[in-house]
Order: C-alpha cells, then sequence, then structure tokens
C-alpha cells in the first residue's frame, strides 16, 4: 500500500479546513498537509511543484464555493495538467443541487483522476473510506 | 263632291228624257264623275268611263249585269238602301270596301238617288262612288294613333288634364281620373284638384305652381303625392305649362305621371342601402371592396377612421401605395393579386400593418374575391378585425408568465442558497460537537468552543443576510415614487464624504438635473451606495477612483450607468456569477460577496435590469434600466 505523504486542502472556511486536518490527523498519518483558501492558491502550489519536479498531493479536499476561483474551475485546469501520477481528489460541500452533481459526474468522467463527491459533515468512517490511496 | 246630287239628277233626267238614247247613253258615258244608272232590277243600264275605270270593270260587259254580281261583297247596308231607293227614299251615303287588281285595299263612298221618269215614278237608282280610300286610310290612321295614344297613357299611367283659365273649367283624362282613383263620370275643379295633393309640401308645391304658371307663365315639373279618394298616398310626376292665344294665357295643360311604383322601389332601395351603410359603418370591423387594381371602391367608417380620414368616400379611388408605407401597401398588393388570380379566398389571416407614423396595428383579415358571370374576379371584398388588443393581452400574459418563470427560478435558486448555506453551518455545528464531545484534551476543547461560537456567528449573519434578500423580494409592493436621480446622488456621495475622501476618488457626474425615475427611494440609495463604494473598495492600487455617473432616456426607458477605472473584472470567469450569493472575485477581505446580490434584487424588485461590461486593469461598468410605466 502506499503511503500518503501530501494532503492539500482547499477552502475558504477555516472551521472546515480545521474539521478536515482534525479527521486526518484520526485516521491517516500524515505531516504534508498543506491548506489553500481558494482554487488558485492551489492550482498555483501545484504548478510549482510540477516544474520543480517535487512530488505532488496525493490527496487533494476540495470545496466548491470559494472567491476568486471555486472548485470547479480549478478542477477544470487541474485535469488539464500533464500529470503521471494518479491523484484523489474528495470534493466536500455542504451542496446537493443536482447541477453540481451533474457537473462532478462531468468532470469524474473526464479525468483519470478519482474524483469523489461528498456532502458535509464528513464522518470518521468516510474520512477513512476518502484517504484511501489509490 | 257629291253635294250637290239633285242638282245632278235633274240635269241626267234632263239628257235620258231624249228620245235618242244612244246620246243619253253618250252623255252619261263622258260624265266627269263615277256614275251609273241602275234599273229597277238593279241592272246597270248606263255608266260613266269613270265608274267602269275605276272599278277595273272595262274587261266585263258591264251593261245589263245585276249591280251585287259586280259587287259580290257589298255590305247588308247598302244593299238594303238601294232597294230602298227603288221604293223612292231619298238619298243616302255609305262607305264600301273593294279589293282592287293591284290586291290593295280600297274605300269608296256611295250615293244612291232614286231614278224617276217624267211621271216622278221611280224607275231606277243613280250610282255615284268616289274614291275615299286616302281618307278611310287617314281616318284608320289617327284611330290607331289615339289608341296607342291610349294605351301608352295607360302603361306610362300618364293622365292629363287642361285648365281653361275664361271659363274656370278643369278636365280631366280618364287616366287622370284612373290616378286619382275617382269614377269615369268625376267631374273635377281647380280647387278640389288641388286638395287631391297631399298637406304640406306636395300641396303647397303645386298651389304656388299653379299660381306661377297662371300669373307668370312659368312651366313646372315636380315630383309631389296625392292622396286618392281611397285615401292611398301616391307619388305623382305632375307638370303643367300654359298654353297662350294672341299672347294671352288661355289654358293650363298638364300631365300627370302615376310613379308611385318607381318611388316606392327608389325609397325601398334607398333605406336598404341605408340600412346597409348603417349596418356596415357600424361594424366593429375594417371593411373594403377592391377593384382589380387594388383600388378601394367601398369603404366603412372603421376602415376611414383607422386611416385618418373623415369621411369614406375620401378614400374611394386609392389603393394602399397611396394610404400606407411602401412595404406594407407591397405586402397588402401581392396578397389581394394572389386572392383575385386563384379566386381562393383568404380566411382570418393574421396581419401586422405599420403605418406611416410607426404605429403597428394587427389584424384578423379575410379577403374574398368577387367574381363577375365570366368567372373572373373583378374584385375582392375585404373584412379586417382589429386584435391589437388580444395581442397586446397575449403579450402581457407571455410577459406574466415569463416574469413567474423568472421569479419561479429566482425562488428555487434562493432555496438552494439557503439551502446550501444553513447546511454548511450545521455541518460545521455538528462537526465541532463531534469534536467537542470526543476531544479529552482541555486546551483543544476550549479552543474548539471558540470555533464553535464563530461558527455561530457566522451562522447569524448568514441569517441576516437571508433575510435582508427575502424582504427585498416581499416588499415589492412598497410605494415606488418619482424621485430626482441628482436628489439621491447628492445624498449618497454627502454620505460617503469622508470615505471618499480618504481614497482620494473623485465623482463625474453628467446626469442632467431632469431625469426622474420610478423607484422605492431606499433601494435606489442602497443600489447607489453599493455600486459606488464597490468602485471604490475594488480600486486600481496604481490610480486614483474615478467614478463617472451618466444617464441616457429613450423609448420609456432610463438606463443609469456608473462606470469606474478600478481593477475590472474578468467577464469570461466571473460573468455568470457576478450578481451571485457569497461570490467574491478579488483578494479583498471586506469582500462578503452579498452586496451585488441584494443590489440585483433591489432593482429587480423595482421592475429594473442590471448589467454589467468590464475588463480586467480598465474599470467596469454597472448599466441599471428603469421603466418609465414598470
Amino acid at each position: 500500500m502506499k503511503t500518503i505523504n501530501s494532503i492539500y486542502i482547499v477552502d475558504d472556511d477555516p472551521i472546515t479546513v480545521f474539521g478536515i486536518k482534525k479527521l486526518l490527523s484520526n485516521v491517516i498519518q500524515c505531516d504534508g498537509v498543506e491548506s489553500y483558501g481558494n482554487g488558485k492558491l492551489a492550482i498555483d502550489a501545484i504548478k510549482e511543484v510540477l516544474s520543480n519536479q517535487k512530488s505532488l498531493p496525493d490527496i487533494i479536499f476540495l470545496d466548491i464555493n470559494m472567491p476568486i476561483m471555486d472548485g470547479w474551475q480549478f478542477l477544470e485546469e487541474f485535469i488539464q495538467l500533464s500529470i503521471n501520477e494518479k491523484v484523489r481528489v474528495n470534493i466536500i460541500t455542504s451542496s446537493i443541487d443536482p447541477a453540481d452533481l451533474e457537473r462532478w459526474e462531468h468532470y469524474r468522467n473526464n479525468s483519470k483522476h478519482l474524483i469523489t463527491y461528498n456532502n458535509k459533515p464528513v464522518k470518521r468512517e468516510k474520512m477513512q473510506e476518502i484517504t484511501k490511496a489509490v | 263632291m257629291l253635294s250637290n246630287h239633285s242638282n245632278l239628277v235633274r240635269n241626267y233626267n234632263k239628257v235620258l228624257k231624249n228620245p235618242q238614247l244612244q246620246t243619253a247613253n253618250y252623255l252619261v258615258k263622258q260624265l266627269p264623275t263615277a256614275t251609273a244608272f241602275l234599273s229597277s232590277k238593279l241592272e246597270v243600264v248606263y255608266a260613266s268611263d269613270h265608274w267602269i275605270d275605276y272599278f277595273n270593270f272595262d274587261d266585263r260587259n258591264v251593261f245589263g249585269k245585276k249591280i251585287f254580281e259586280l259587287f259580290k261583297d257589298a255590305t247588308q247596308s247598302w244593299q238594303k238602301t238601294l232597294k230602298d231607293c227603288l221604293k223612292g227614299k231619298e238619298s243616302s251615303t255609305g262607305i264600301e270596301h273593294f279589293v282592287d287588281l293591284d290586291q290593295k285595299d280600297r274605300w269608296f263612298e256611295w250615293t244612291n238617288i232614286p231614278w224617276h221618269d217624267e211621271n216622278e215614278n221611280v224607275i231606277g237608282v243613280i250610282l255615284q262612288t268616289e274614291d275615299v280610300t286616302r281618307r278611310v286610310e287617314n281616318e284608320t290612321k289617327l284611330d290607331r294613333q289615339q289608341v296607342l295614344y291610349n294605351e301608352k297613357a295607360k302603361v306610362a299611367k300618364i293622365g292629363s288634364w287642361y285648365f281653361d283659365l275664361a271659363e274656370q273649367k278643369l278636365s280631366w283624362c280618364e287616366m287622370t281620373k284612373k290616378i286619382h282613383q275617382v269614377p269615369d263620370d268625376y267631374v273635377p275643379n281647380i280647387d278640389t284638384a288641388i286638395d287631391f295633393y297631399k298637406q304640406g309640401h306636395s300641396r303647397n308645391t303645386i298651389a304656388l305652381a299653379l299660381n306661377k304658371a297662371i300669373s307668370q307663365g312659368i312651366p313646372w315639373n315636380e315630383k309631389l303625392q296625392i292622396v286618392t279618394t281611397k285615401g292611398e298616398e301616391r307619388w305623382v310626376m305632375a307638370a303643367g305649362k300654359p298654353i297662350y292665344k294672341n299672347n294671352q294665357i288661355v289654358t293650363i295643360f298638364g300631365t300627370l305621371q302615376d310613379i308611385n311604383d318607381q318611388v316606392s322601389a327608389e325609397i325601398k332601395t334607398k333605406e336598404s342601402e341605408r340600412l346597409l351603410r348603417t349596418l356596415i359603418d357600424h361594424l366593429p370591423l375594417n371593411v373594403f371592396i377592391k377593384d382589380v387594381n387594388s383600388k378601394k371602391i367601398l369603404v366603412n367608417k372603421a376602415e376611414s377612421d383607422f386611416l385618418g380620414f373623415d369621411h369614406p368616400r375620401d378614400l374611394l379611388g386609392k389603393d394602399d401605395f397611396d394610404l400606407l408605407p411602401r412595404k406594407t401597401a407591397e405586402l397588402s398588393f401581392e396578397e389581394d393579386q394572389k386572392v383575385m388570380n386563384s379566386l381562393k379566398p383568404i380566411l382570418g389571416k393574421e396581419n401586422t400593418c405599420e403605418k406611416h407614423d410607426g404605429s403597428i396595428t394587427t389584424f384578423l383579415t379575410s379577403k374574398i374575391p368577387l367574381i363577375a358571370i365570366d368567372g373572373t374576379a373583378k374584385g375582392l371584398v375585404g373584412i379586417s378585425l382589429d386584435i391589437s388588443n388580444i395581442k397586446q393581452k397575449e403579450e402581457e400574459l407571455r410577459d406574466l408568465i415569463n416574469v413567474t418563470s423568472l421569479q419561479n427560478k429566482k425562488l428555487v435558486n434562493f432555496a438552494h442558497i439557503v439551502s446550501h448555506n444553513l447546511r454548511s453551518h450545521s455541518a460545521n455545528f455538528s462537526m465541532l460537537l463531534d469534536f467537542l464531545v470526543n476531544e479529552k484534551n482541555v486546551e483543544e476543547k476550549e479552543n474548539i468552543v471558540k470555533m464553535l461560537i464563530e461558527a455561530s456567528d457566522n451562522l447569524l449573519e448568514t441569517l441576516d443576510n437571508l433575510n435582508e434578500v427575502v424582504a427585498i423580494n416581499t416588499n415589492t409592493n412598497l410605494d415606488k415614487k418619482p424621485i430626482v436621480l441628482n436628489e439621491m446622488i447628492h445624498k449618497v456621495t454627502q454620505n460617503l464624504q469622508a470615505f471618499l475622501k480618504t481614497h482620494n476618488a473623485t465623482i463625474l457626474n453628467n446626469i442632467d438635473d431632469n431625469i426622474v425615475l420610478p423607484v422605492i427611494p431606499a433601494y435606489l440609495e442602497s443600489i447607489l451606495m453599493n455600486f459606488i463604494t464597490n468602485a471604490v473598495k475594488y480600486k486600481d492600487p496604481s490610480r486614483e477612483p474615478i467614478i463617472c455617473l451618466n444617464a441616457l432616456r429613450t423609448n420609456g426607458q432610463t438606463e443609469v450607468e456608473i462606470t469606474d477605472n478600478g481593477l475590472g473584472i474578468d467577464m469570461n470567469k466571473y460573468g455568470d456569477k457576478l450578481f451571485g450569493m457569497y461570490k467574491t472575485f478579488h483578494n479583498n477581505k471586506d469582500a462578503r460577496g452579498i452586496g451585488l446580490y441584494i443590489t440585483k434584487n433591489q432593482i429587480e424588485a423595482m421592475n429594473g435590469k442590471v448589467m454589467v461590461c468590464s475588463e480586467v486593469g480598465k474599470g467596469s461598468t454597472f448599466k441599471m434600466y428603469f421603466n418609465e410605466n414598470n
């Protein structure tokens, strides 16, 4: 089993970031947890990692509604990047809008990465499931 | 002439008493009149050449022949008078008919006188004849003309009359009496004759006309009404003219024609025409009849009103090219020709008609070809129903449906926003409480409680925001008032004076003082405040903020423009989210993502519209549109 070395949390809500970090600490041992306030900051970080040939995150927790660049715009750019590894992207949202589910379907089917859709709040069992390596 | 026959007989006797019979015969032969002497047996004894020639007897042996052998068709009355004559009865005359050699009808008048001997004994009859063919023919002709005249008078119902001024005597012909429905023995006089005319116009007119004819010699010809003895009212053509003798009016001669049937028919026709006219003029439809060249030959009041004419007759002879813009006229003309060429009517077709003033009317038009006896169309009847009102109602209904579905969409959208926001907060609560329950570390517990308080504050703020949005959308019945835009701008800039000064912001107001908007004042204030503060908040750090205000009034709509030179927004990325709730687009700490959402709701609550165009690095322009009448 592949160990999880790096996790990105992309969310503008500090409480959610705190919550995810706390849940993570209970289910997984990972020192490399980074958080980004919006999609733009996250995608810039990933692009920099790629250009420096450093290691990419294994798991990305992604919020949808964010300023500057939202979750969908982030995904749009992310799936275009040439990344060899398969990355797990866990969408964490309180949205139950069917339109959002449709968009998730769209990205899931058009990407080699593993993209999951999770409604808040995320329980411990769920967190265990979505932090498994792919 | 035969008038002198007694003298003649005396002369004959003298001659015939002559013992020389040959001489007597010779003398009679040469008589200048057609004369024959008949014996007591009515045999021809002597005859003049004239007599024999006249009847073409020369080929036969006339002498010694009985007279009725010569005149086989002799009438009974002639036969009787000849026999009477033998008995000594004095002369009598009569007319006989015979057919001559050329098969022509001839008439002769005979005169029979007894032929006495010297002892005054009747020894025969002296017969004289005279050709009266021409006279008889003339008389027949006259008779025929009289008959013809009577017949004509009867058919044309023309009676005549004359009034003898000297004797003050009025005479009516048979027909005149018939028209008055009086018996044939009726004796009219001038006063009763005038009394036959209907009281009022007719009687006054005839009395005056008669008076003028007698005193000034003026003839008349008037259409008047009489009342017959049977009490029937009749239209008559009464004419009269004076007859002069030695420069003096002696008689007034006149005719009276019964024209009741014609006038009644005329009145009836006029009545039905008026009925038809009244009907088509008061139909709530435009009715028109066009000839083969699409020129109008009949239009009703509705059509002339529609085309802006005072009277339907002003439109006659005009075509659509004279009345309507070229494009409309061409379409109508093509349609006319199609109907007349195909002979197929167009029924209930929806048409729009644009007039010169630009107004557009929607019609439901039918065009029906008028087919002549030869099977070709000689024109068409058009009927147009103005359905603009219905059309407008339809449009309003459609607008209402659009507004409703838009509102419905907004509601669904709002429901999602509420659900999303409340869910995200409740998820945080749930998560944090879960942590708190399971946390052993006191320090961490405190940390979690702090976060719970923060989450609670966030929830309250969200609820406040949602409340505000609900209020805007439910208080649409707040009274709108006409507000002078510049007064409101002045108020807002006064309130923002310190804020604008701090940021060195300049406001360039180009709005005319006349611009008035029908708005809810509090909303307009909030909207202006929001746009102006946004323009300053999202200023470009490299330049001082300048805000330009403009307004433009067009077609019952006022456009208000607010242009800044700030950061600008990437419309490709954010265009569809700009006015969304909790959407922020800049790294601005104050941004809550609620301002533009509320602004948009406020504008729409006042039936306005908002649009934006923007370019990153140059600035943004927000445009609001307000209708003058909702």
